[in-house]
């Protein structure tokens, strides 16, 4: 990967823009705990971008800090060319950043289609009297974002399970349904958190599927965590590895996977 | 066999997101309607007497489903538990009371729909603490708002004009010629308009519930930090849904005391109604608007069904049979819940799943 501020095209034809997110210097405390020191990487427009590192390396802490959970104590974020006050979650969202959850976060008293209508809230414009009337331009709004979703329920190929209640779906579906959700806000940056946790090989296989159909389709760009590594790096473009919420290594897969503290710290050598 | 989708198709998302999509559920209502509007009003209840079906099941039956969906709005649509449900009716209420001793000239049922405005207002204002607490602590903070509001009603003399008796009375108001509240309304007269506005009230829940505004009720319900990160303002929803819901509970109390009741004083407004209306939608089923119909009728209407049952078929003396529908609807309760956690409603859909595939199994 080369080190230069222009956007260029990879070796498989994709497009890498110019950096649409810049983590400067961030550090996070929670009372006497540090969890992120100093931490500073970008993310370009287009890419896939992982964050790695051992539990308790601040990874998720990361992504907390970039949807606006935490606000760290000290550091500057950048968003497409500005600088990010602290803003609450909701404005976050507002802005173009839709995540999945490591643990899943359903709404596990609607089905699917449902769930996944969710995410075109922001997109619903008609006020309350509308709504209460739902005819009309309501219904016509509503009408054009439930095509819209069912078009990402085609995409992810989950239209058997549309209106069954998520509660009672299989894990590695509530996976799936969850990256509907968060595709249908239709995010310039999307934060995965351990988007294949407990899945099994061919789930995996599945996922990545759709994780590089989404980059490619969409041209989303997309920072995930993930702990099997041989997933990390087929699918990301650059790597940011963590531990103790200290940067050890930044760069693509091949330079993260040669560097000697990572592989200390994280990846170990073959026996 | 009767009921079921096959051979109904649908060729747009609009005719998809109906509310009743399928036919057999529009002829279903459309029955019910029928006989809610020509049969009632006309001969009351089959096997019962004229003036008490209609005065002691309808009326109150029909109120009270209006502050069912209400709370449900709150309790099942927005997962936020009240206590203070009877003293938002009371402020609804109230505030029909002092605006049609205001404006007598004005057509009373606007008066009502009017006060519920007041009873969201105040509503709202008693929400503001459920943006920080949660479940057990946000049920005492509306039980505080109940106390406070009760004490109100009685230490406010303004609120029932300085009546010395402490209670408002409904004076008698007309609208085109007819006479709609105090003791010369017919109970037909009565009963249709409360039928009316509870009518166009299920309208309005319906749509919400099925827009923006009832999604971001429930997803504050099923996850409040994914629906903050999806952009939902927890402000804005839980608020809006503790307006709504006042605004229910307020018109269910002016009706209360305006259609049914004829003069009202702070006890009709007491903690124990307010846990009657929660027994109502958690029984018939929370987030569920066929489960606030079925609650508010079950829980209504089964002692007093009881009772007459015990006078006429084993004649036992009715103040006997209070005590025993009082230990029946507990265990009702109780067993039910147990049976089925989410209520009537959920039993219902069960039931009209099983004849959607009748007569095979699955």
């Amino acid at each position: 990967m080369k080190d230069t501020k222009e956007s260029f095209v990879t070796e498989d034809g994709r497009h890498i823009g110019s950096v649409i997110m810049e983590m400067r210097n961030i550090t996070l405390r929670f009372g006497g705990v540090v969890a992120i020191t100093n931490a500073s990487f970008d993310i370009r427009e287009g890419e896939i971008r992982a964050i790695i590192g051992p539990n308790g390396a601040g990874k998720s802490s990361m992504l907390n800090v970039i949807n606006g959970f935490y606000h760290p104590q000290e550091g500057e974020i950048w968003f497409r060319g500005k600088k990010r006050p602290s803003l609450r979650p909701y404005e976050i969202a507002e802005q173009g950043i839709a995540r999945t959850f490591q643990n899943i976060a359903l709404f596990k008293g609607m089905t699917t289609v449902e769930n996944v209508m969710t995410g075109r809230q922001l997109m619903l414009k008609k006020n309350f009297l509308w709504q209460l009337l739902r005819i009309g331009p309501a219904l016509d709004e509503e009408v054009v974002h439930r095509r819209r979703c069912e078009e990402i329920i085609d995409f992810l190929e989950i239209q058997a399970i549309r209106n069954s209640p998520v509660g009672s779906l299989p894990y590695g579906l509530q996976k799936r349904v969850e990256l509907a959700r968060a595709l249908a806000m239709e995010p310039k940056l999307l934060l995965l958190d351990e988007p294949m946790a407990g899945m099994n090989v061919e789930e995996k296989e599945d996922m990545s599927r759709f994780i590089l159909d989404v980059n490619d389709q969409y041209g989303t760009t997309i920072a995930l965590i993930e702990h099997d590594m041989s997933v990390v790096m087929d699918l990301a473009d650059r790597v940011v590895v963590l531990d103790y919420g200290k940067m050890l290594a930044d760069g693509t897969p091949d330079e993260v996977q040669k560097n000697q503290a990572v592989i200390d710290a994280y990846l170990g050598v073959e026996h | 066999m009767f009921y079921r989708e096959a051979g109904q198709f649908k060729t747009s998302y609009a005719e998809y997101l109906q509310a009743l999509p399928l036919r057999e559920d529009k002829v279903g209502i459309a029955i019910w309607l029928l006989l809610a509007v020509f049969y009632v009003p006309f001969f009351g209840l089959p096997g019962l007497e004229y003036t008490f079906a209609m005065n002691a099941i309808m009326i109150p039956v029909l109120i009270f489903t209006i502050t069912a969906l209400g709370l449900n709005i709150l309790v099942g649509y927005t997962g936020q538990i009240s206590l203070g449900t009877g003293a938002f009716m009371g402020v609804g209420a109230y505030a029909c009371y002092k605006l049609t001793t205001y404006f007598p000239d004005v057509n009373i049922i606007l008066i009502i729909l009017a006060s519920g405005f007041v009873s969201a207002a105040v509503g709202a204002l008693f929400g503001l603490p459920s943006l920080r607490i949660k479940g057990f602590y946000l049920v005492v903070a509306t039980l505080a708002a109940q106390f406070f509001l009760e004490w109100c009603f009685i230490r406010v003399e303004w609120l029932y004009n300085y009546n010395p008796s402490g209670a408002i009375e409904v004076p008698q108001r007309e609208v085109f010629g007819i006479v709609v509240t105090g003791a010369a309304a017919s109970p037909a007269t009565r009963y249709l308009v409360v039928l009316g506005i509870l009518i166009f009230l299920t309208i309005i829940a319906g749509n919400l519930v099925r827009g923006r505004i009832g999604r971001s009720w429930m997803m504050i319900r099923d996850m409040d930090i994914a629906a903050e990160l999806i952009g939902v303002r927890p402000l804005r929803a839980k608020l809006s849904a503790f307006a709504v819901s006042s605004y229910y509970c307020g018109v269910s109390g002016a009706l209360m005391v305006f259609l049914w009741l004829g003069a009202a004083e702070v006890e009709s407004f007491d903690v124990n109604h307010s846990f009657l209306y929660l027994f109502m939608v958690i029984f018939g089923g929370l987030g569920s608007i066929t489960g606030s119909y079925m609650g508010a009728a079950f829980i209504w209407t089964f002692p007093i069904l009881l009772k007459e049952l015990g006078k006429r078929v084993f004649d036992i003396d009715s103040i006997i049979m209070e005590n025993v529908s009082l230990v029946a609807i507990g265990m009702l309760i109780v067993f039910i819940l147990i049976k089925e956690p989410h209520g009537l409603a959920r039993l219902w859909q069960l039931g009209k799943q099983k004849l959607r595939i009748w007569p095979f199994a699955h």
